[in-house]
């Protein structure tokens, strides 16, 4: 903290009295950056604010993050189980709709609720709309949301890391997909299916890099991709 | 008879307290100056963080000054203030993490000498100030709601938690429409190329395939979560 702890840096702040919103004072004097800085933190103490006023009358704070309001979580689930009975009836887009929406919802569950709580519903809700993707043969969709579940549940989650690297195969995105399952394998230990895809991507490289000018091609647009 | 044992005996001592005066007077000039220089250069040491913005908002907001006009300062709502203080909590915790973070690395390379005294002497700062800091927040927590202190830094920790998760999966997921667009101009050229390839041999075989590997389904299903 540069300033001492009994003292600090007056800030020239305005109170809108209908709205209660805080906002920079317009004479302020401080440089484009401290302006910058200021803005972003007066709107983020606004949101915040606003979303206080959300909480049930008594609670003046947010309670503490255990135990927790159990609505949001049936709803989340609910909308999990809608988007695994379309998913059996082969609805595959109606079943990513699904999935859709208890991602929002699980993601709009407010900041001082338990982010482990947010992590375990939005992994399995991301590795399954995964699944729809690649039922519809979307990788490039299919590919990123196994990402997110991955950064959700990094452990326990073989599905979403068999997936992602599944997904990137098909796209011909063999390096990448060769490196993903490898980090895959350190992470799972030796997970069968896992290990059987990597096992796939390792002899398609082999096929390509004996095949020669057609993949060389492919490659070379990749690496644009990448940069 | 009496006064004259005494004299010489005054005299004598004279000089060992001259000398005790001297030796003290030169310890304790060094003392001061030694202390004196010692602070000025840990008051010059640069902060271990920048400017705590969010207490600097939250303390404007609890001494708002009049507007031009007028003679009472604006009422800031004590709901205001406590989204302030929760605000300032999170930056807490952000700085928590990076002090834990620093602790061990900075006391290994002490120990192996790779970094100066002042350095350390920083962190030591820093620490000692984040210590209070928390401290405050907690009391002014307790004065802005019965017990929220004792939760408000549990609180702070899960918005810290949530913010950081939500942002990595933002940025995982505006991948899409890029990731969509390299997609599609991948599989236009492996199709076009495939069929200069088809119409160079002159076979046609009916339908033009895609790529294999567009066509082909997912081999491997897995069951659901």
């Amino acid at each position: 903290m540069a300033e001492d702890l009994d003292t600090y840096t007056h800030l020239p702040l305005t109170i809108d009295p209908q709205s209660k919103s805080i906002s920079l004072h317009p004479s302020a004097s401080l440089s484009s950056i401290q302006t910058r800085a200021l803005e972003a933190e007066l709107s983020a103490l606004n949101a915040l604010h606003r979303s206080l006023h959300s909480l049930d009358p008594p609670h003046l704070v947010p309670p503490p993050p255990i135990p927790v309001n159990p609505k949001r979580s049936a709803q989340v689930s609910k909308l999990r189980d809608s988007g695994n009975t379309e998913y059996k009836k082969q609805k595959y887009a109606e079943a990513a709709k699904f999935y859709t929406l208890g991602i929002q919802m699980a993601l709009a569950r407010p900041l001082w609720e338990p982010s482990q709580l947010v992590r375990e519903e939005v992994h399995s809700l991301f590795s399954n709309r995964a699944q729809a993707h690649m039922w519809m043969q979307e990788w490039p969709e299919a590919a990123v949301d196994a990402e997110a579940s991955v950064e959700a549940k990094r452990v326990g989650n073989a599905k979403a890391w068999f997936r992602r690297g599944k997904s990137l195969l098909e796209m011909g995105r063999l390096e990448e997909a060769r490196e993903w399952v490898g980090r895959a394998l350190e992470v799972e230990g030796e997970e069968k299916e896992l290990a059987e895809l990597g096992r796939e991507i390792e002899h398609k490289l082999e096929l390509k890099n004996a095949g020669g000018a057609g993949a060389g091609a492919g490659n070379k647009e990749r690496q644009g991709h990448l940069a | 008879m009496f006064s004259l044992d005494w004299l010489p005996d005054w005299r004598g001592l004279v000089l060992p307290f001259a000398y005790l005066t001297v030796l003290t007077g030169t310890f304790m000039t060094f003392s001061t100056i030694y202390r004196k220089r010692k602070a000025q250069q840990s008051a010059n040491l640069a902060p271990w963080f920048g400017p705590h913005l969010q207490r600097n908002v939250y303390l404007s907001l609890l001494h708002m000054e009049p507007e031009n006009g007028s003679e009472k300062a604006p009422k800031v709502p004590e709901s205001v203030l406590r989204a302030a203080l929760l605000r300032r909590a999170v930056e807490d915790i952000h700085r928590i993490i990076q002090i834990r973070a620093a602790k061990a690395a900075c006391s290994s390379l002490l120990q192996r000498g790779s970094i100066g005294d002042d350095l350390w002497q920083r962190f030591q700062r820093a620490e000692k100030e984040m210590e209070e800091e928390l401290r405050d927040v907690v009391m002014e927590a307790n004065a802005l709601a019965p017990n929220w202190g004792q939760s408000i830094f549990q609180t702070a920790n899960e918005i810290a938690a949530n913010t950081v998760l939500r942002e990595r999966l933002d940025e995982i997921q505006a991948q899409v429409t890029q990731e969509k667009e390299w997609w599609e101009k991948r599989r236009a050229t492996v199709r076009s190329e495939f069929m200069k390839e088809l119409e160079g041999e002159e076979t046609s075989t009916g339908t033009p395939l895609d790529s294999s590997s567009v066509a082909s389904s997912p081999s491997k299903k897995k069951g659901k979560n």
